[in-house]
């Protein structure tokens, strides 16, 4: 396989398998949050805050990922 | 009995006479502007297929990495490792600060009793970076600490939202969207002032030597005492990558996105690609503005946290 083309298969799956943790976790950190608001809605204020907090953890796992894919294609 | 009777049969000619508009709405629906409604759907279909088939405009060379290159507007003399050239990241920090201080010399200026539309609009969102981002995650030290968080908050805010106003700071001054936060450099010099004044807090207030004595937790045996503690110093130069990387990305991954949309009609040569593409890239382009109000929220309330987290020891 050419060199390249390595790289751009690696920048690919790097984006992609890393999106999935991410996603999956995003997902159950924001539904948890929203069972959290339903089940006592007047603490929803305390746990948007906590969630939007969360989601910045999580989804910066993500963002590594595609920090790795731009390594990938334009620096390696 | 008599007018109860009336009044039911009253009502009971009220709800039929309301069945017969909804069905004559319903009849009118399905005739837009005189046609049929799957007239209109085919006729939709006819002119996506007639875009389909029209050859689109000239090929284009796209380079998408050339929006983050940073080339010198006006050159300077390089001193020691620092060259001082003005690039347009430093001018759209420029802007940016350029914008955030006229707007307060505005407000702080006229205040009202009786608040104008803008001022409400800004009320809401000192609100918001007081109440909603330092007040809420930090139990002590909140007027101390406010005005670095708010500050950092209201920066990182404007520097995100003119990244999606196209200024003439291209190639050849063409417009073009960039944003100073785009930059690693930027985001890891916010990062290095939350680390630092992080630090500094809980040193000052906690005295430097309890300050990081409490990184090690009392109760722990000796030999995990220690280990505790260089997992906390690895946790905190992670928190500085994080919270760099996260902002960093973000905004090239939103204007990677947004460049890749606005230029897929011109990758793919057809107006189809055009017409749906360009459709979706405004959505993309709203959703661009929630990430950037999302984002400097996120930076503003982490900053907050982990001063908050310093001042406030747990172990």
């Amino acid at each position: 396989m050419d060199a390249s083309a390595a790289k751009l298969l690696g920048a690919g799956l790097a984006m992609g398998l890393g999106a999935i943790g991410p996603g999956v976790g995003l997902g159950i950190l924001i539904g948890k949050a929203l069972e959290g608001i339903a089940r006592q809605p007047e603490v929803s204020g305390d746990i948007r805050t906590n969630m939007f907090i969360g989601i910045g953890v999580t989804e910066a796992v993500a963002l590594y990922a595609f920090v790795v894919a731009l390594i990938l294609v334009f620096v390696a | 009995m008599e007018p109860a009777r009336s009044q039911h049969e009253h009502e009971l000619r009220r709800v039929t006479a309301g069945e017969d508009e909804v069905v004559e709405t319903l009849a009118k629906r399905r005739r837009l502007a005189g046609l049929p409604v799957w007239l209109w759907g085919v006729l939709g279909l006819l002119v996506l297929v007639g875009l389909f088939s029209i050859p689109g405009g000239a090929k284009q060379e796209l380079e998408i990495a050339a929006e983050f290159d940073l080339q010198p507007l006006v050159s300077l003399p390089t001193i020691g490792p620092f060259d001082l050239s003005i690039t347009k990241a430093v001018a759209y920090l420029w802007i940016a600060t350029a914008v955030i201080v006229v707007v307060a010399i505005v407000i702080a200026r006229n205040i009202k009793p009786q608040p104008s539309r803008f001022q409400y609009t800004m009320e809401a969102l000192y609100e918001l970076a007081y109440d909603g981002i330092t007040a809420s995650v930090m139990k002590s030290g909140v007027s101390t600490w406010f005005p670095y968080v708010g500050a950092a908050f209201f920066f990182i805010l404007v520097n995100n939202l003119i990244g999606l106003i196209p200024l003439p700071f291209g190639e050849h001054h063409q417009l073009s969207f960039y944003a100073a936060t785009a930059n690693l450099n930027v985001t890891i010099t916010l990062a290095l002032f939350t680390f630092l004044f992080t630090h500094y807090a809980g040193m000052k207030k906690n005295g430097p030597v309890t300050y990081f004595r409490n990184w090690m937790p009392k109760g722990a045996p000796p030999v995990l005492r220690e280990f505790i503690f260089v997992i906390h110093i690895v946790s905190e130069v992670f928190r500085l990558i994080s919270l760099s990387v996260r902002l960093f990305a973000n905004m090239v991954a939103g204007h990677a996105i947004l460049a890749v949309f606005f230029a897929m009609a011109l990758i793919f040569q057809s107006y189809l690609a055009a017409v749906v593409l360009d459709g979706a890239s405004v959505l993309i382009y709203l959703f661009e503005i929630f990430v950037a109000v999302i984002q400097a929220f996120i930076f503003a309330i982490l900053s907050a946290v982990y001063i908050g987290g310093a001042l406030d020891q747990e172990h």
